[in-house]
């Protein structure tokens, strides 16, 4: 993938990021970084766009010096900026001037004021004291009948920890606050230093359901920095896994989205046919959740023939008995009553926010990396990416049973093209202080991860957006308007993980 | 000296024999779901762990939190106590009782929506106000269903009217009965809190009703609760069976036939609990605003026995 590094004065930023949005540049992140160790005074702000369909990135990058270390936000043109100039400021102290909303975002309250644990003299080990003095603060809605609910961070069912306020008027919403960043386990911090090698278990376990396609990001972006070549045959292998992992997670969404409702029918065959893909899985790779499948330079283990059939005949079965549950599902009139117009994502919020995956399309958003930023053997194959103008939970209900059955497709073509040859090769040496970028479609959206070399192939900063990071700001919008019953369903709708949001 | 007995051992069978029917109902559930499920006896089991358990109370409680399950469990009891299950004779019975048994279900209702606010956990209050949303409406229907079936037999004594729902045949050929049974069993289903109006197996705290309310509970309190509870789904069954349903009720409370009446209850009460669990799987709960329409067709229903009952 081509990148084009634009690199300005901190005064230049907001109108160079701008240049690349009017250019049709599609906002993915913005990435900080400590980089003292390079000799540059101090740190540097790089806003990451993506041009779809030519393939290209462009990098906008400034330095912001340690004397002054301010720069102008630009999240006030580009909302979607918003929580990486958060992050940034809660981990390495540079202050965006002109942020709308400069609330800690990963670290709550507590964390002692000052204390910026990204900064290269920040050591790994250092524990700090809680400061109680500091409190959160909340948008308050007013008038006679108001109420806040608050709910979380520990839920009654076995999920993840996340605090939501709802300012409610009877069961109505009127405004909703999500705050997130309970399972922040400093990751990025903890990978630097690491050689490359050991990089890619820790990238494997940012997430639990999205192990290959976070894996795969991370291999790309270190083989983006080392010019290697994968072999045709581990490409293929790539995709199989990337589909496989995004088959398991569309069917167990499909049943989830029914628990929303207690609708008994789907969440039984829902969860049946995701075990069955599970163990699918366990049998191919040897890890349910596709773990230890990818390869810095390939793939780990080689799939034999009798793998590939038995993958063949599995699929057809779950095909068959997906298309008749969705079917049997569709047809329900309290099913579809429920999912219809409850949790509407409108397409301009879609885009403003530059939501991601299955959310966006269900939103007339149409971006999927896997056509517009090719990787791995995609663009040998032939898919359709379906989207859908709703935006409601029917709509995000529908395109994750539309792109299953493209999965499908893709997996046939796989197993039938799959070339012989080699699997893996050997990445060599990584030249130090350069940064490569990986980008790839989970079955949340896209994964995005940024690598940076330090000496003797180490890890100098890495930074991780994931698909959730993205579409996890668009979620509080779409509840307003809709009861305090229908939030676990919409939320259920986006099915958006906590532990890869936060790292 | 005997009938007395027997009367209070009706009232000990339902009592006892409420928590089987909650556990019919899940093994159903799980049946058709696919599942083993639990046993049977499990809600047994689960009143046995929460009256030997800790109990963990609010210090925001005040008394009313405290008293609260008591009286729940006191008010189900005295509406079992006047309710015929396997004879017509009942331990309490007067005229007006139709009236009494409507006012404890809400009387009992009205306590638990108040111990779910007293605490000022969110949930609690959330299930309270959503609570009395629906018994609003559940309430009046509950009474016209009583009467459509208390007006051709001209009585509120609920013995009087199941001795002649028993004897007259006649009176189940009327239609009026047909449309009653109709909007009790949509009642059944909303009171008891059972999927589409409620679901009862959720731990989606922010969609409960009846158990948001329960939330706080803990230990004996909340043994008592849910044990009131399904007593309540026992009688609401045992209501509609003698109401709309009564073959094999004894009249006569004595002689040989009264083990095969006990015996053929027992089984329509088992009948009704799998019914009731297959209605619940092949139905999601509706949303939260249209319960109201559910239940004003349970209204008209109601309405139209009653019409009926005069017309015809």
């Amino acid at each position: 993938m081509k990148t084009t590094r634009v690199i300005v004065g901190p005064q230049e930023l907001l109108n160079a990021c701008c240049t690349v949005i009017n250019d049709h540049g599609r906002f993915i992140t913005m990435v900080a970084s400590d980089e003292c160790g390079m000799g540059i005074d101090r740190f540097v702000v790089r806003y990451i766009f993506a041009h779809d369909g030519k393939s290209m990135l462009t990098v906008v990058e400034s330095v912001v010096p340690e004397s002054d270390p301010t720069y102008p936000s630009v999240s006030s043109m580009i909302p979607a900026a918003s929580w990486a100039e958060r992050e940034a400021h809660d981990l390495f102290g540079i202050f965006p001037i002109g942020h709308p909303d400069l609330r800690p975002l990963v670290l709550h309250e507590h964390w002692p004021e000052g204390v910026y644990p990204l900064r290269k003299d920040y050591a790994l080990t250092e524990k700090q004291e809680q400061d109680f003095s500091r409190s959160w603060s909340y948008p308050k809605v007013e008038g006679e009948g108001v109420f806040e609910v608050p709910v979380g961070p520990i839920h009654a069912g076995v999920i993840e920890p996340g605090h939501f306020r709802f300012q409610v008027m009877g069961d109505s919403v009127l405004h909703l606050e999500a705050k997130l960043f309970y399972t922040h386990r400093g990751i990025e911090k903890r990978s630097e230093g690491m050689p490359v090698e050991k990089g890619l278990y820790l990238a494997e376990r940012i997430c639990g359901v999205c192990s290959v396609s976070h894996a795969l990001s991370y291999v790309q972006a270190i083989e983006n920095i080392s010019g290697t070549e994968v072999p045709e045959r581990a490409t293929f292998l790539r995709v199989l896994f990337a589909e496989m992992e995004r088959l398991y997670n569309h069917v167990g969404d499909i049943g989830n989205m029914c628990a929303g409702i207690g609708y008994a029918y789907g969440i039984n065959h829902g969860a049946r046919l995701k075990e069955q893909l599970m163990q699918m899985n366990d049998f191919v790779i040897g890890h349910r959740f596709l773990r230890g499948s990818i390869a810095l330079g390939g793939i780990t283990e080689n799939i034999t023939e009798e793998k590939l059939m038995f993958i063949e005949v599995t699929l057809q079965q779950v095909q068959k008995d997906l298309n008749e549950i969705v079917g049997q599902i569709l047809s329900h009139d309290t099913v579809v009553n429920r999912f219809s117009n409850a949790g509407v994502l409108s397409e301009q919020i879609a885009r403003e926010l530059f939501t991601v995956g299955p959310t966006a399309r269900a939103s007339n958003y149409d971006v999927d990396v896997r056509r517009d930023l090719p990787y791995a053997a995609y663009s040998q194959l032939a898919f359709d990416v379906p989207t859908l103008t709703q935006g409601d939970v029917l709509a995000r209900f529908k395109q994750r049973f539309l792109e299953a059955r493209q999965s499908f497709q893709i997996i046939e073509q796989v197993i039938k093209n799959m070339p012989k040859g080699d699997i893996c090769v050997p990445i060599g040496d990584l030249h130090p202080y350069s940064f490569g970028i990986g980008i790839t479609e989970s079955p949340r959206g896209e994964n995005l991860h940024f690598v940076m070399t330090g000496e003797n192939n180490t890890i100098y900063r890495y930074r991780v957006r994931s698909a959730p990071y993205a579409n996890w700001p668009a979620v509080p919008l779409c509840v307003p308007g809709n009861i305090i019953p229908d939030f676990p369903l919409i939320n259920k709708s986006f099915e958006l993980c906590y532990a890869c949001c936060d790292r | 000296m005997i009938p007395v007995l027997l009367e209070i051992l009706q009232v000990i069978f339902l009592i006892g024999v409420s928590p089987l029917i909650q556990g019919i109902v899940k093994k159903t559930k799980a049946f058709l779901q696919g599942r083993q499920g639990p046993s049977i006896w499990q809600p047994y089991y689960d009143l046995r762990k929460y009256m030997n358990k800790d109990e963990v109370v609010s210090v925001h409680a005040s008394w009313l939190f405290l008293i609260t399950p008591y009286v729940v469990f006191a008010t189900t009891i005295a509406v079992v106590a006047m309710l015929p299950v396997f004879m017509t004779h009942t331990l309490l019975s007067f005229t007006g009782q139709l009236v009494l048994v409507v006012y404890l279900f809400g009387m009992a209702r009205f306590f638990t929506a108040l111990s779910g606010i007293d605490t000022g956990s969110s949930f609690g209050a959330m299930g309270s106000s959503r609570d009395m949303f629906v018994s609003a409406l559940a309430e009046p229907v509950l009474f016209t269903t009583l009467l459509a079936v208390a007006l051709p037999v001209k009585t509120t004594n609920l013995t009087l009217i199941t001795e002649r729902v028993v004897s007259g045949h006649a009176l189940l050929l009327s239609p009026t009965f047909y449309l009653a049974f109709l909007a009790f069993f949509i009642l059944v289903i909303t009171e008891t809190g059972r999927i589409p109006v409620d679901n009862p197996d959720t731990h989606l705290e922010l969609t409960m009703i009846h158990e948001g309310m329960l939330l706080e509970y803990s230990g004996k309190r909340l043994g008592l609760m849910m044990w009131s509870a399904w007593m309540k789904q026992a009688l609401m069954y045992t209501l509609l069976m003698d109401f709309c349903l009564p073959w094999g009720i004894s009249l006569e409370g004595k002689g040989p036939m009264l083990i095969a009446d006990f015996v053929f209850v027992f089984l329509k009460l088992v009948v009704m609990a799998i019914v009731v669990a297959f209605v619940e799987m092949s139905y999601a709960k509706i949303r939260f605003f249209r319960i109201p329409r559910l239940l004003s067709a349970a209204f008209a229903l109601s309405m139209i026995a009653i019409v009926t009952e005069y017309l015809l």
